[in-house]
């Protein structure tokens, strides 16, 4: 047999034996390599309870090449782009080994959600947002695993899971509404006033050093 | 004594003098290259008392500074044998660099001794390979770490590395470990794949080259030649001489060893003439269309497309009022808003005068682009000329006494076409930038004397062949082909000479003349 499938295989086996580490896998077509993983967001982290699913593909000079690997669910994260899924983190690069196996590279990808690297960051407006204002990163990820990975609503309170019927753009934005609000009273359209003050990165410290008219400046813009 | 002025004498003639824009170059093929490396290897091996493998390793760590590499390896050899990949780090590596007063010596050599020893998987149990899970696997490798793989895997891994990556620096496959493959454990691995072995040895020499400020790998596809020219090792000596070489390969094989902007760019130095392609890449397309198609605002000289019918033109950036038509500021206009009159205005002429001069820059930049364009347009045209010369020559056989050496002189006088058109196209990049002046002016005479020579043996060149004029024709050719490889030889050795004097200056500020 085919080494490459007889590790893949024995991986999926070893995954489906294992419990005790959450992770799962799945086939996504015929192929047993094209394959689609999953885990549970970290405890303690704004990914706590929400459900992510990883697309995995096996190229064809595994394990000596890495494997491919991109995000299905949404992620707000410096590390992740928000936009394609795609990720920064180096064993799936030039640190890879042929020895890590599935399993192991989901546990890293796990991790990763543990502890951002912003200043190697895959999402640049993320990572600026991160090392703005940690507060409120985390509490639009935990807005984004609500939303995307069905974590428990934050607004809600009692944890409940579930997901409410109406998507806050400026909470998915990591804005605050009055901030929205204010330029939108001038006239701009909501969703383009949400599209600049996040590309400004107008929270925090830094409301403070963009002034009114450089945010107009920016509306105005075609 | 007499002999051997005699002897020397005779040689002068053999071995052509070195032109002073020629530069002098070696080719060394691959074989020397590895020669020249395991000079290196076997002078750290003499002094570190190490192993030729462990030596190269050390040597390729540090990009092949010997120098650096015997100051790191005094200070703590340890530190050095973990860093290139021979020994693993220790567990607690900042306790025996505390004790380093005694300890390097010893643990470098256990490290050493361990590598040696290559350490036997145990017998007991079946061996399961941690990659691909094979249990059936019986030829097993591993580094000095002891993490063992088998032979299958390994094999797999490292030609991946060699084959797809280009990679000459490959580590023990366990996650973490920073050991790294030696060469011997590369054949090993490999086994009887004697086309990645040596592909691997090209990446070897690939690597001392790039390290070796002397060395340049030849830049023609599959060309496994290196060329080493100590004189334009390093950047200053880019600014006086223009280091056009050729490798062992042939005539063919030219390249400059400064610079990749192309070939050979003589008679310019590498920073003009790559200064002289990116203005051409920048510029030259959308030059010609501002050309015909803007003036310029004539207070803040921005460039300005008119996009509608009016003629009452308003700065986008300084808000300055003018007439398109007469250049002169709005004010003076009065009412007759849409026709000018009143080109003889004093303001208006000022104006036009501002802004032809800006216009002039463009123009200048016009003239120096399109000759040069139109010399590499014709040296690509002279191709086909080779063809039609080819032909002529078999004409000439017939219909004349003419023997095929004889013709010669028509391929000849092509190739120096050729050549010359290259050194005229450079000329004009060169002649963009030269400070107005006495020596500039020399260039041009030097550069109009070409031209001249080279148009006029072209002309002959195409004409059509009358049977009786044969003889002449041939003279003519023949004579006019010296001429134009003396004009030829004449501005390059000028212009290479100025280099040397410093006898250029430059209206820009170029790389190496601040």
């Amino acid at each position: 047999m085919d080494a490459r499938l007889r590790r893949v295989n024995k991986e999926i086996a070893d995954c489906k034996n294992d419990k005790s580490s959450k992770i799962e896998l799945e086939l996504v077509d015929d192929s047993p390599f094209h394959l689609k993983g999953s885990f549970p967001g970290p405890e303690e982290t704004p990914y706590e309870g929400g459900h992510f699913e990883v697309d995995i593909r096996i190229p064809d000079s595994y394990p000596f090449q890495p494997l491919k690997m991109k995000f299905i669910t949404k992620v707000y994260h410096p590390n992740i782009s928000s936009a394609s899924g795609a990720i920064c983190l180096d064993i799936l690069k030039d640190a890879w080994s042929p020895v890590l196996t599935l399993k192991s590279t989901l546990i890293s990808l796990q991790s990763l959600l543990c502890s951002p690297e912003p200043n190697d960051p895959q999402d640049a407006e993320v990572a600026k947002h991160y090392m703005t204002s940690r507060s409120s990163f985390e509490s639009t990820a935990r807005y984004w695993t609500h939303i995307y990975a069905g974590g428990p609503d934050p607004n809600s309170g009692d944890g409940g899971k579930g997901r409410s019927g109406q998507k806050d753009e400026v909470a998915m934005a990591g804005l605050e509404k009055a901030h929205v609000d204010q330029f939108e009273a001038i006239g701009f359209e909501r969703g383009k006033v949400i599209d600049v003050l996040r590309r400004l990165n107008y929270r925090g410290a830094n409301v403070a050093k963009i002034t009114e008219d450089r945010v107009v400046e920016e509306l105005l813009k075609p | 004594m007499d002999m051997e002025v005699f002897d020397s004498d005779f040689k002068v003639p053999g071995k052509e003098k070195k032109k002073s824009y020629e530069v002098d170059a070696e080719s060394l093929s691959q074989a020397q290259v590895e020669r020249l490396m395991s000079v290196d290897v076997d002078h750290i091996r003499g002094i570190f008392g190490v192993d030729a493998p462990v030596a190269s390793l050390l040597l390729r760590y540090m990009n092949w500074n010997k120098e650096r590499l015997i100051e790191k390896y005094m200070d703590d050899p340890t530190a050095i044998n973990v860093d290139a990949g021979i020994s693993a780090a220790d567990e607690e590596p900042k306790v025996s660099r505390a004790a380093s007063t005694t300890g390097p010596t010893r643990t470098t050599r256990s490290g050493k001794l361990s590598k040696v020893k290559s350490p036997s998987p145990k017998r007991d149990e079946p061996f399961v390979c941690p990659i691909c899970f094979d249990d059936t696997q019986t030829e097993t490798l591993a580094l000095s770490c002891t993490h063992t793989f088998c032979a299958s895997c390994w094999n797999a891994y490292v030609t991946g590395k060699i084959r797809e990556e280009g990679e000459h620096w490959i580590r023990c496959m366990a996650e973490g470990c920073s050991l790294v493959a030696p060469d011997p454990f590369i054949q090993q691995a490999l086994g009887d794949d004697t086309a990645t072995w040596s592909r691997f040895q090209e990446l070897l020499v690939r690597h001392f080259v790039s390290c070796n400020k002397n060395l340049k790998f030849c830049p023609y596809p599959n060309c496994t030649y290196t060329v080493s020219c100590p004189a334009a090792a390093t950047k200053s000596s880019l600014s006086t001489i223009v280091p056009t070489v050729t490798c062992g390969a042939g005539p063919d094989h030219k390249f400059c060893f400064g610079c990749s902007v192309e070939s050979d760019h003589r008679p310019v130095v590498c920073a003009v003439a790559s200064m002289w392609l990116k203005k051409c890449h920048d510029d030259s397309e959308t030059a010609n269309w501002i050309k015909s198609n803007t003036k310029e605002c004539t207070k803040c000289q921005s460039t300005i497309e008119k996009n509608g019918g009016c003629n009452h033109m308003t700065c986008k950036k300084c808000k300055h009022e003018f007439c398109w038509v007469c250049m002169g500021p709005w004010t003076e206009h009065g009412t007759a808003w849409y026709s000018c009159n009143r080109y003889d205005e004093k303001a208006s002429q000022d104006a036009r005068d501002s802004q032809s001069k800006s216009r002039a820059s463009l123009e200048r930049y016009l003239h120096y682009y399109n000759r040069w364009a139109n010399h590499e347009q014709s040296a690509k045209l002279s191709m086909d000329l080779y063809k039609k010369t080819e032909q002529k020559m078999e004409e000439m056989q017939i219909t004349s006494e003419l023997t095929w050496i004889e013709v010669q002189f028509m391929k000849k006088a092509v190739d120096e076409v050729f050549k010359c058109r290259m050194t005229l196209k450079w000329t004009y990049a060169m002649a963009y930038y030269l400070e107005r002046g006495n020596p500039k002016e020399l260039f041009e005479d030097n550069q109009r004397d070409l031209e001249k020579a080279v148009e006029d043996l072209s002309e002959l060149l195409e004409q059509a062949i009358e049977p009786a004029e044969i003889a002449t024709l041939r003279q003519k050719v023949t004579d006019k082909t010296v001429y134009v490889q003396k004009r030829n030889e004449i501005m390059l050795e000028d212009t290479a000479n100025g280099f040397l004097e410093g006898r250029w200056t430059w209206n820009a500020t170029v790389e190496g003349f601040e």
